[in-house]
């Protein structure tokens, strides 16, 4: 048996000698530091995820219905009537909620713990792009089921594009080829959501892996492996402190992907729309464009984004203002690497300013999550009484959030750019691993 | 470390998961305590959704036959006892008023119920149907506390009886309040077994909403299990590997 | 610790076991993707029995419905057609329905009419040659393709010919007897396609 694989892969590599060094550089001879800790799973998981998408993507594209009078019953169609329909739509549900998770701790551990800086740009600049065109993969599939939710999230969405000065009116009918979201809109949709935009995504995660495997990956210390000493147990010209990606990290994100995937079977099984969080009970609604849902409201994904729009007023006779504030919030993370001017990349060695402004920018997106869910207007009256003025709370508390949100990026660029950071001695090796 | 990163880890979801448990409690309705596995339940809420509902309103989603296997009632239970619209038992519930009609005499369609309690929960579709009372102003006779300005006519009237409300102590200005409902006339049942019958029906409802919630939870549990085994069995190999790293 | 000796037995266990346990995981995973091609509860429900009342139908006449989206011939044959299929058997590949095509009908119907009640044909009307419809050509006259033809089918796509019982002649491509599909009659009017007779195997 052993002997016919290695005949095979012989027969292969005489004809495609390509083939093993690519292996080779990407696997077993890519030394990553060997200090990563639980932080460094959400790569890999996020590949995983994305397998899961498309998989679980074509097989629903199989019975799913683009049509504005067939998608809704479709969809119930694969929930009631296709064998294991429910499950591969619930792993399809639960995994675009479980992406965002993952992608949001991944960017999370990229701050903390400097992977943007010199000389990782180019990745965290693939990464950034990889996050606003999965925004966009999110968006459309949440279109798909045209349920009312459906409807109102793409009327609201694709308005944003209406605040444009000159030009809005028209690009909000091209958008939706119509006056209203409608058949035109579900068609353009499904087409990019289930071809157009997977395509891009899977080459931007590929130049993504690769270029980060040129300058090989950061660790939670931000020593650069590739500058200290050489010479590891595999091969006495490498670093020191790197050890193969495989086996060892392909072993310790086996651990991760069973933990990730038991935490995703359970909501799957056991809690598949998650409380209202992953599928809206106003999405068990056919689209209706007469009745707006009581509380429309997107995704909780995207809510800290969509709390900007909400939170900032309009002035000067038009709403741009909260829109380009959303927009903004994004372009000024794909500016960080500009941004932060920081000597060292680790937060173990950054000064008390940085961990304060990162664990503030944290909460307040946190905060905006929980504005964008409207989950303050439930709480306001629990914390402070049935008479309290909710818009007023909401609208102070909400507004102190979007400040610190873009506070942070001024501090930052102050704080470094001003040399009023106090850094701690960077060790010269890594210090730890598990 | 990794410990400490795990329980972390657990308490954010515990907490997120608490999050969503008060997020989805919503307006104060009193709990509906349905329980879709409970068979005989589901049966005696089908029985009544039968008899008292399908005039009116649909269920589009669901078939005859689904309803038997999932329930455990032989074809002939269902197409003797509960299938009275001529349907095929393949078929999906369609209910035998026509649309056009029902828009005549209720001034709108009444709604396919398949995802009613998706859409709008099982407290509430219980809280609903026991929130029904007689209202002389209300054009049908009938008015619902849980949704004012309801178009139905209470359709289990004769198994609650009547209900008229009590009102709050008037404060000038204000409009009326309702403070609580209270029986005028009793029905066919007690208050103990209306409730039970009016959780049957929800029962009911729920199943429907989501059928393949019994086959979920079902495999759920070896589902968790097999990959906690994995995840076991993969950290072994971890630290084995992991003892070249030094 | 640097010299520790490395426990290759125990190493390659696990990496064994976590990859067969793995494994598994991956081939359940995969069931249930591979189980929603099945048909769906809506093709099934569409597939049930169909009922058929056969006063409609005249002697030599041939009907066509659908069950499962394939269209069922149900002929009323006449006296002289029944009487000529015993004269073909020379001529036919499996004339008694026990060789080739012994699966190509119910136990019931596995006769020399290859129906329950001699009259009635009841067959799926599928060429078993590449799946075209056959042309019906009840009469008993010279045809083109046969000059001794006794009524039967005639398949248009690659000229398959048939009996009127559908039974295959010898020298077509088709390899097998059109199948008879399971049915009974409720009354003696009406046939029901798509299940044997409650009791009959």
């Amino acid at each position: 048996m052993a002997n016919v694989f290695s005949n095979i892969g012989e027969w292969v590599n005489e004809r495609a000698p390509g083939l093993m060094p690519v292996y080779r550089k990407h696997m077993t001879e890519y030394y990553a530091p060997k200090n990563f800790n639980i932080w460094y799973y959400f790569g890999s998981l996020a590949l995983l995820v994305l397998v899961n998408q498309i998989v679980t993507g074509i097989f629903l594209t199989m019975n799913y219905d683009p049509s504005a009078s067939g998608a809704f019953d479709s969809v119930q169609y694969i929930m009631r009537d296709v064998e294991w329909g429910w499950l591969i739509r619930y792993m399809h549900s639960t995994g675009a909620s479980l992406f965002f998770v993952v992608v949001y701790l991944h960017m999370f551990r990229g701050l903390m713990y400097g992977s943007y800086q010199k000389p990782r740009e180019l990745v965290w600049l693939l990464g950034m792009l990889i996050f606003l065109v999965l925004m966009a993969e999110a968006f459309m599939g949440y279109v798909l089921p045209w349920g009312n939710m459906s409807f109102w999230g793409a009327k609201v969405i694709v308005s944003l594009f209406g605040t444009i000065p000159v030009i809005g009116k028209d690009l909000v009918e091209w958008i939706m080829g119509d006056y209203l979201p409608a058949d035109a809109t579900l068609n353009r949709f499904f087409a990019l959501h289930v071809i157009a935009l997977p395509l891009v995504l899977l080459l931007l995660v590929v130049l993504h892996l690769a270029a980060l495997h040129e300058v090989g990956s950061n660790n939670p210390d931000g020593v650069d492996v590739k500058h200290g000493p050489k010479g590891n147990r595999w091969d006495p010209t490498k670093p020191a402190d790197g050890i193969p990606f495989h086996p060892y990290y392909t072993v310790k994100d086996m651990v991760g992907v069973g933990l990730f995937l038991a935490i995703a079977a359970f909501i799957i099984f056991f809690q598949p729309t998650f409380g209202g969080w992953f599928l809206e009970h106003d999405n068990s609604i056919p689209a209706n464009n007469l009745v707006t849902p009581a509380q429309i409201k997107p995704v909780w994904y995207f809510t800290a984004f969509y709390a900007i729009v909400r939170m900032i007023p309009s002035a000067m006779g038009t709403a741009v203002w909260g829109v380009l504030g959303m927009f903004g919030a994004i372009v000024l993370l794909f500016l960080m690497p500009w941004i932060d001017a920081g000597k060292v990349k680790s937060i173990r060695y950054r000064g008390t300013g940085y961990k304060v402004a990162l664990a503030l920018f944290v909460l307040a997106f946190f905060g905006l999550v929980l504005i964008g869910t409207d989950s303050t207007a439930d709480l306001i009256p629990t914390l402070f009484g049935a008479s309290a003025d909710v818009t007023g709370i909401e609208n102070l508390f909400g507004r102190i959030m979007v400040l610190i949100y873009f506070g942070f990026f001024v501090f930052l660029w102050l704080y470094t750019h001003l040399g009023w950071e106090k850094t701690k001695p960077v060790p010269e090796r890594v210090t730890t691993h598990d | 470390m990794t410990k400490r990163y795990i329980s972390i880890f657990a308490l954010a979801f515990g907490l997120l998961l608490g999050t969503t448990a008060v997020m989805a409690e919503g307006p104060e309705l009193p709990a509906a305590g349905t329980n879709i596995r409970d068979t005989a339940s589901l049966q005696r809420g089908a029985h009544i959704f039968f008899n008292y509902c399908v005039g009116c309103h649909s269920l589009k989603y669901i078939r005859y036959e689904r309803i038997a296997d999932d329930l455990g009632l032989t074809e002939d239970d269902v197409m003797k006892n509960l299938n009275f619209t001529g349907g095929k038992f393949g078929d999906q519930v369609i209910s035998h008023m026509p649309a056009d009609d029902a828009q005549k005499f209720f001034g709108k369609a009444p709604p396919d119920l398949s995802l009613e309690v998706s859409a709008k929960g099982a407290d509430w579709v219980f809280g609903y149907l026991n929130s029904f009372y007689l209202d002389p102003k209300s054009p049908i006779g009938w008015n619902n506390t849980v949704l004012p300005n309801a178009a139905m006519p209470f359709p289990l009237w004769e198994l609650q009886g009547t209900q008229v409300p009590v009102m709050k102590p008037a404060t000038p200005g204000d409009d009326p309040q309702i403070e609580k409902l209270t029986l005028l006339h009793p029905g066919k049942l007690s208050p103990e077994q209306y409730q039970q019958a009016a959780r049957d029906v929800t029962n009911f409802l729920e199943y429907v909403s989501e059928p393949a919630a019994l086959q979920r939870r079902h495999y759920g549990i070896w589902v968790v299990l097999f990959l906690l085994g994995f995840t076991f069995l993969a950290s072994l190999l971890k630290k084995e590997y992991w003892k070249d790293v030094h | 610790m640097a010299n520790e000796v490395v426990d290759q037995g125990r190493r390659r266990f696990l990496t064994t076991t976590t990859a067969v346990v793995g494994g598994v995981g991956v081939v359940a995973a995969a069931v249930p993707f591979i189980k929603s091609w099945e048909p769906s509860a809506r093709a099934k429900a569409a597939g049930a029995p169909v009922t058929q009342s056969l006063k409609k139908i005249e002697p030599g006449q041939q009907l066509i419905v659908a069950w499962r989206s394939l269209p069922v011939f149900i002929v009323n044959r006449t006296p002289t057609q029944l009487a000529s299929l015993s004269k073909q058997d020379l001529r036919l590949v499996d004339p008694k329905s026990d060789g080739a095509s012994a699966d190509q009908q119910p136990k019931y119907a596995q006769n020399e009419t290859r129906s329950i009640k001699p009259e009635w044909l009841v067959m799926i009307g599928i060429c078993t040659h590449l799946g075209c419809v056959p042309d019906f050509v009840g009469e008993m006259k010279p045809e083109p393709f046969d000059p001794n033809w006794q009524g039967g089918y005639y398949c248009p796509c690659h000229h398959s010919r048939y009996d009127m019982a559908g039974r295959v002649y010898q020298g077509v491509p088709a390899p097998k007897n059109m199948a008879i599909p399971p049915y009974h009659f409720v009354d003696d009017t009406t046939v029901q396609i798509g299940v044997d007779a409650e009791g009959a195997a």
